[in-house]
């Protein structure tokens, strides 16, 4: 329209007092021409449907509707797939598809899969009819459509575990710098026992105050993380959780014996009693942090075999038990309780 | 008295057999799924992980030349030997919303037979469904047990699914599908 308007403007001032010049005269009429012609073109393009509609009914072999059936529409020139779903008469319709060759998949619990191909011209709405020949359902299998259903709930659940989980992990690698930094600086935070050499350990401080709140804010997201229902722990996890029972206390015990030790050299004496341990609490500290990052990071290759060495030491090997464990859970999640299970679907000692 | 009777033997006989025969032929058969491995390979620049489910269920019937096969298990079965890692996929895979991994395929029954089968599969797994056109199984007979073997080349592109990330890498596309089945005949 904007391009129709310009030409017609163009077209109005070239006739009224820039005719003399034949020359001119003769580029702005080419100028208008060109202008009229995409003028044109853009209106008649703009008129046109260029999408197609492809509709229909899902039905079976008696004629009866199919709700809920899934149909997918793939487009063969550029594999996009659009799915849609059967509604309550069986009735399906897939709107703005482009012209060209589509196949058509439609399938439905307890029929068998049909596939079809359909070509598609520009304005067309077409209709295409299915009908399903009865096939296995998982009802077949002994799966009852409570096992199939989705629960919201529960994956909403999940879904904030492994948030919070992803932001444990990544403040815990921030962690790693101020604690490296924090450990480095501690070898010349001894330093005289004097009152004015005290930059050192301020700057120790420091850091092991920016490493105190980030591990404290990191544990926070890994004890408050939902947890799910009959889960067993099992794998490195069990090694990464049994170390925070040494880095946790560690984190605590650090500080308060690195605040004797400051007071004590900052009033010009020799660190003595139990904050004399502060330098040798806090390597294990770290020492065991940094293997709970190593245990959930590594598992396969050498890099890896100092944890994989400590989980055998543990005892706490993946062994083909914890297999037959977990594959049985699952079986009793199919089938029921065993026999041998307790009423509550708890398996007997 | 003899000669007078074996005509009518013989066509009665003849009827028998064309009666039976394509029955025999096209007699409904039915498969029962006796036991099974089901393989997901996950690869990350610092992992290589497994993960193996055995509590598949599945059902295949032949009518009329045609099977129809059906296999079926809960997304939760699979471990990886961590709890941990198993709950993380659960999650990226919306196990909770999708409970079931559904496998459906159809064949001519002439292709039971050992040696190498070329099949179209459709799966349906973290609310997606996915076809795989021409997979290769290898079968072997063991008298009434049929064993299939195989690996369906999954991706996570497939299903829609985004892929988790250890340490900010992101684990690769591929997530091929080790199968090994046990068949019965009913």
């Amino acid at each position: 329209m904007v391009v129709y308007r310009r030409a017609e403007l163009l077209r109005w001032r070239c006739l009224e007092g820039e005719v003399q010049v034949n020359r001119q005269n003769l580029r702005c009429l080419s100028v208008v021409g060109i202008l009229a012609v995409f003028a044109i073109l853009s209106a008649g393009l703009s008129a046109q449907t260029t999408t197609a509609t492809l509709s229909g009914k899902i039905s079976d072999s008696g004629g009866a509707a199919i709700p809920s059936a899934k149909v997918s529409v793939k487009s063969v020139a550029t594999g996009q797939t659009i799915e849609t779903q059967t509604d309550a008469t069986g009735s399906y319709s897939v709107p703005n598809l482009a012209a060209g060759d589509y196949e058509i998949s439609v399938s439905a619990d307890g029929f068998n899969t049909q596939e079809s191909k359909v070509t598609l011209t520009a304005g067309s709405s077409q209709t295409m009819n299915i009908t399903l020949s009865a096939g296995l359902s998982l009802q077949d299998l002994g799966i009852s459509q409570s096992q199939v259903q989705g629960n919201p709930k529960e994956q909403a659940r999940l879904d904030k575990r492994s948030h919070m989980l992803k932001v444990h992990q990544t403040l815990g690698l921030i962690t790693v710098a101020p604690l490296v930094a924090t450990v480095f600086t501690g070898f010349f935070a001894g330093g005289k026992p004097t009152v004015t050499s005290s930059t050192d350990r301020d700057l120790h401080a420091a850091l092991g105050s920016a490493t105190a709140g980030l591990y404290f804010a990191s544990a926070y997201y890994a004890i408050f993380a939902p947890k799910i229902k009959g889960t067993k722990v099992e794998g490195n996890i069990k090694l990464h959780k049994a170390l925070a029972l040494i880095h946790g206390p560690g984190m605590i015990l650090t500080p308060i014996l690195g605040e004797m030790a400051f007071h004590q050299r900052s009033q010009g004496e020799r660190v003595h009693g139990i904050a004399h341990y502060h330098g040798q609490v806090a390597i294990v500290t770290a020492g065991a942090y940094g293997l709970a990052i190593l245990s959930v990071s590594l598992r396969s290759g050498p890099a890896s075999r100092p944890v994989q060495h400590a989980l055998a030491i543990l005892g706490r090997h993946h062994s083909p038990e914890t297999d037959t464990l977990t594959d049985s859970r699952a079986r009793e999640e199919l089938e029921g309780p065993s026999p041998e299970s307790g009423q509550n679907g708890e398996r007997k000692p | 008295m003899k000669t007078s009777n074996s005509p009518a033997i013989r066509y009665l006989l003849l009827s028998l057999l064309l009666i039976t025969v394509p029955r025999l032929i096209w007699a409904d058969t039915q498969w029962a799924l006796q036991s099974s491995t089901l393989t997901y390979h996950v690869s990350h620049p610092l992992h290589q992980v497994d993960g193996v489910s055995h509590a598949a269920k599945g059902k295949g019937v032949c009518q009329s030349g045609q099977c129809d096969f059906l296999i079926a298990a809960p997304v939760k079965s699979f471990d990886s030997g961590d709890s941990n890692r198993d709950l993380h996929m659960l999650q990226v895979v919306r196990g909770a919303d999708f409970p079931m991994i559904v496998v459906r395929t159809q064949f001519p029954e002439s292709q039971i037979a050992p040696g190498t089968v070329h099949v179209d599969l459709e799966v349906q797994f973290a609310g997606q469904t996915a076809h795989y056109k021409q997979i290769a199984f290898q079968l072997v007979m063991q008298g009434s047990d049929l064993k299939l073997s195989g690996m369906i080349p999954a991706t996570l592109t497939d299903f829609k699914i985004q892929p988790p990330s250890l340490l900010a890498m992101p684990v690769k596309n591929d997530i091929p599908v080790r199968v090994e089945m046990t068949w019965h005949r009913q």
